[in-house]
């Protein structure tokens, strides 16, 4: 009685809205060209900083870190050629020197071969000099001094040059980039993105490619992430488009099939994007095409809904404007209520503490809103343009088709080996869950994005040089007093937490004020390299620091603070891998508790931002499933007015999280900011299946009080949509695999797995469950 | 050699009110000319301020004298203790192609060391928000120097000129300066980054008449961007004092200390 009044209230609304039609088509237009202009000044981002929250207590010690050491970002461009002490390389390594100063918008300073403040010392003075001179030498013998010069101090050299030439390393330390207040008053692109794009530019120039330069560093990584994934959701969307109105064009055999639910996409994602604009201070590249592809899905799955029923009203009286009211009618409310479960599953994304996953929750459930209301009041609108038809049908009974036919065999099949099929799915469901526990979360670019893709590669190639980098985290060490910094005790303490961090598995290298005086001690005893070493008091530390600085020196700034009261011991990593950066980041961590007692010690940068958001997204996906297990199965009690009824449909809906989770675990697919979205998801979809198949279930066991053949006609009707429907939306992600990009490939793949696993669920498990547990007496 | 400094910024900034028909340069070169006797002496301190208020002192005792178009310059510091008897020698020249000379002796090591060589001008001294070209005599050819307007500021009467570096290596692509028309100084300079956004800014807190020449007796240079700022400020300035010859301003009485 209740579902009854539910549906003459969308018929009537269906009436109203069919008279004002002409109205309803300006709103929308008036809509979407209010959510275009919005769109302009949105704002793309993919950087580290911006995945916490704003009170989060990592940003809060990256800020903290950033106040005291300035911008912790940079560029780094690790040349290769067959010798760079030639006359033609050093000349054309100094020019992409220059030209990174003069055209990057925030370089603040550049340490390379031909750029770095060089310490000689002798007898009576201290020069810094260039190690590369002004005039670069042409004769051989000249060149091989400049080599001699290079190697002279194996700790620079280490940093600058590789021990056969062959490579180099240019370092561009950046300004501290403005407050998103400041920049966003004249830009809608971030400071790190122009970083990474001027960077690109530079490199990528013809009369650099002998030097073969390739970048790493932060803004670079996150631009040309941001410029990948831009590339490849241009491409998918193409291909999401060609498969909506192939599918369509088949299922609906009219040109309004296919425009209604592109209407129904570009309009929602408009919608969704111009309001995202408005409520979020940028939008997360990484995560962008989740909601896009999402609204491909549910745009056709519910417009297919509309149309076979309007089409099987149509075949049976020729009434348009009735087959439109019979329409929305029926169909509006069962597709709300899909709707709505869709979207408290993918606001369960709210429990997750990283930002662009609270944003994207917010932006999948709006994307999903949106194409709901496009869709229960412009395709009516739509439908009820044209003229009636000649009635193909004497009654309304439905045609049995060929699809029909397998439906009901399937079915049958299913109730007659049910016991069979079920221990098996219980087999397999053991099996995937041991699997769960295999998962690992990942944030790194090699395993989330795949060495297939061409950035990556480079990456990585860096990486593994003999002296580029790909990461770096740092240690702050924190005194309770100013003027710590400089005792020579605590000089110590560090020396021995570089030789502790030196030991690990994936340091390259390190870097703190000990390079600078070390190397200042030696250079004032006339290069003598048995003062290589801390001074003895605090007074020869405090005036060697005021020789560096009034010699022009301006790198120790980077790494003891101004009230000498912070030092900062800065580790570069070569490679990464999530379990070793743990260990080593927590043993360092022990050490500079055991090493300084009485300082505050904190690790901050890219490697525990990467550790906290693997705990964050663990935490994150329990608590979102969970939530999302409990929404739905309130609203499943709720609509089939039965706890019993709603705790038992929850058992098919489980599967997809089960099958999901245990795929990623065996095949070693990593928990990253795209896979954890998939679980929810699922469940937010595969819900709308259970419900269909339940409610028809119940209606024709009301008719025939019989399990078997209430389940032979359930499969008959929902089973054929359910089927049609799943195909459909994994063809649909399917054009994510075609990806070379490793999370986008998974979504797609897992996304598949989760539909056809929760369709096998209420294919094979519920109809059992139904019989078994007599739900309906 | 405080007072070397503040003379030096004034040197960047003071003008001559006779000029007719002037332009950017001419005005510029008035604020390198302006009179500030042979010989100067002053104590300076020096505060730098972080954008969370911490703030960090040093404390000099100093003196310069010109020699033609060079200066020299020598500072000892008296504060904090750790560095107290550092002295700082420098030969400033006005040639823009001529590196200046400069060394700073460390009494813990009684060693005396000679800093030459690529210490750019656009690096900051002793990490102030002042370059050593802010702090020193820049060549009035190494900007093109353009007379944008006049104007008041602060109730006085103000030219407005623009420089822009020639090398383009500058940290800065503009600077606007107010230059006051009674005692050709700068009072105020907006600097601008690479992507003409502003950068720094200087102010003058208070300038005075001592002995006849106008002194600036606070100055402030604050980095819009971080935050962070600089006070100088100069106490017990003196020009043409007695017993400043060029016998001072060697490598020996650097040694020899205060």
């Amino acid at each position: 009685m209740q579902l009854e009044r539910i549906n003459e209230k969308f018929g009537s609304c269906a009436k109203m809205l069919i008279k004002r039609r002409w109205l309803a088509i300006a709103a929308f237009i008036v809509v979407m060209v209010v959510s275009f202009h919005a769109m302009q000044s949105m704002v793309m981002e993919s950087s580290f900083d911006d995945y916490f929250m704003e009170d989060d207590p990592v940003l809060k010690m990256t800020d903290e870190f950033k106040s005291h050491f300035g911008n912790d970002y940079f560029v780094g461009v690790l040349t290769q050629c067959d010798n760079h002490f030639t006359h033609d390389n050093l000349q054309l390594l100094r020019k992409l020197c220059n030209e990174l100063m003069d055209s990057l918008s925030y370089a603040e300073k550049i340490t390379s071969l031909t750029d770095i403040e060089f310490m000689v010392g002798s007898e009576d003075g201290m020069t810094i000099e260039q190690i590369v001179p002004d005039e670069i030498p042409t004769s051989q013998s000249a060149l091989d001094s400049v080599r001699m010069r290079a190697y002279s101090k194996p700790n620079v050299a280490r940093k600058l040059v590789s021990a056969d030439g062959k490579l180099s390393w240019i370092l561009v330390k950046l300004r501290t980039f403005p407050e998103d207040s400041v920049w966003k008053q004249t830009s809608n692109i971030a400071p790190d993105m122009i970083t990474g794009a001027e960077t690109h530019r530079i490199i990528t120039k013809p009369e650099y490619a002998s030097l073969h330069p390739l970048a790493t560093g932060m803004p670079y990584t996150s631009q040309q992430k941001v410029e990948y994934i831009n590339h490849a959701m241009g491409k998918l969307m193409i291909m999401a488009l060609i498969i909506c109105v192939v599918v369509m064009l088949i299922m609906t055999r009219s040109l309004r099939g296919v425009v209604a639910p592109i209407i129904a996409i570009v309009g929602g994602l408009f919608m969704m994007f111009g309001l995202s604009t408005k409520i979020f201070d940028y939008v997360d590249m990484t995560t962008t095409m989740v909601p896009v592809i999402l609204a491909f899905a549910v745009a056709i799955a519910y417009n297919i809904h509309f149309f076979t029923y309007f089409n099987s009203r149509m075949r049976i009286h020729g009434c348009r404007l009735k087959a439109v009211v019979e329409t929305v009618s029926e169909i509006g409310w069962s597709v709300c209520f899909c709707g709505l479960t869709t979207i408290v599953s993918l606001l369960s994304f709210l429990a997750i503490s990283i930002k662009p996953m609270q944003n994207l929750g917010i932006m999948c459930s709006l994307s999903v809103l949106f194409i709901l209301l496009i869709t229960i009041t412009i395709t009516p609108v739509l439908l009820s343009f044209g003229k009636d038809k000649k009635v193909l049908l004497a009654d309304d009974s439905p045609r049995e088709s060929r699809m029909s036919r397998l439906m009901v065999g399937l079915g049958d099949f299913n109730m007659r080996h049910s016991r069979v099929l079920c221990s098996c799915f219980a087999a397999v469901c053991v099996v995937l869950c041991i699997g769960m526990f295999k998962i690992e979360p990942a944030f790194d670019v090699e395993r989330t994005m795949g060495i297939e893709v061409d950035y990556v590669s480079k990456l990585m190639q860096v990486g593994r040089s003999e002296i580029g980098s790909l990461y770096s985290y740092d240690l702050m060490i924190e005194f309770p007093d100013n003027d710590e910094a400089k005792q020579p005790q605590n000089l110590k303490a560090l020396e021995e937490m570089e030789r502790v961090a030196r030991g690990y598995k994936q340091t390259k290298r390190t870097t703190s004020i000990l390079d600078i005086l070390k190397d200042l001690n030696q250079t004032i005893n006339a290069g003598d390299t048995a003062f290589y070493a801390i001074p003895q008091t605090e007074e020869e530390i405090a005036q060697l620091l005021m020789l560096y600085e009034n010699a022009g020196g301006s790198e120790a700034e980077y790494w003891v603070d101004y009230d000498y009261r912070r030092l900062r011991l800065m580790i570069e990593i070569s490679n990464y891998n999530s379990a070793d950066s743990e260990y080593e980041m927590a043993d360092i961590q022990a050490q500079a508790h055991k090493l300084f007692p009485s300082a505050q010690v904190t690790v901050v940068g890219n490697l525990p931002q990467f550790t906290t958001m693997m705990q964050y997204l663990v935490r994150g996906q329990m608590q979102s499933f969970f939530i999302s297990i409990l929404i739905i199965g309130i609203i499943m009690m709720i609509a089939f007015q039965s706890i019993r009824l709603g705790l038992l449909g929850m058992i098919p809906n489980v599967m997809p999280a089960i099958f999901v989770g245990g795929y990623m675990g065996w095949a070693g697919i990593p928990l990253d900011m795209m896979t954890a979205t998939i679980i929810p998801m699922m469940l937010g979809l595969a819900v709308d299946d259970t419900i269909h198949f339940f409610n028809h279930s119940k209606l024709e066991y009301d008719r025939t009080g019989d399990y078997d053949e209430s389940s032979r006609r359930t499969f008959r009707v929902v089973g054929v949509a359910i089927v049609s429907t799943s195909i459909i939306t994994s063809a649909v992600f399917g054009t994510f695999i075609t990806d070379q990009c490793l999370n986008i490939l998974y979504f797609g793949l897992l996304a598949i797995i989760g539909i056809l696993s929760a369709l096998a669920a209420d294919l094979i498990i519920t109809p059992a469950l139904m019989k078994y547990f007599k739900v309906f007496h | 050699m405080k007072q070397i400094i503040i003379l030096a910024i004034a040197m960047t900034i003071s003008l001559g009110s006779e000029a007719q028909t002037l332009d950017g340069r001419a005005i510029v070169q008035m604020v390198k000319e302006r009179a500030d006797g042979d010989t100067r002496s002053s104590d300076m301190e020096l505060t730098l301020v972080k954008k969370n208020g911490s703030t960090r002192q040093r404390k000099l005792t100093s003196w310069a004298m010109d020699e033609g178009k060079d200066t020299k310059k020598i500072m000892f510091f008296t504060y904090p203790g750790d560095v107290k008897g550092t002295g700082f020698l420098t030969w400033d020249y006005d040639n823009p192609q001529k590196d200046d000379d400069k060394w700073l002796y460390l009494p813990a090591m009684k060693k005396t060391r000679r800093i030459s060589g690529s210490s750019s001008k656009t690096d900051y001294f002793m990490g102030t928000d002042f370059t050593y070209d802010d702090m020193g005599s820049r060549n009035v050819d190494e900007d093109t120097h353009t007379l944008l307007r006049e104007e008041v500021r602060d109730g006085q009467k103000c030219w407005v000129v623009e420089s822009r570096p020639i090398d383009k290596r500058e940290i800065y692509s503009r600077k606007v300066m107010w230059i006051r028309q009674d005692c050709h100084t700068t009072i105020y300079v907006e600097y601008y980054d690479k992507l003409d956004k502003l950068h720094r800014v200087f102010s003058v807190g208070d300038i005075k008449q001592v002995q006849g020449f106008w002194t600036v007796m606070r100055m402030e240079m604050k980095n819009v961007q971080t935050g962070h700022s600089t006070i100088i400020e100069m106490k017990n300035p003196q020009y043409n004092v007695g017993g400043v010859d060029k016998n001072m301003f060697t490598v020996s009485k650097l040694e020899k200390g205060l």
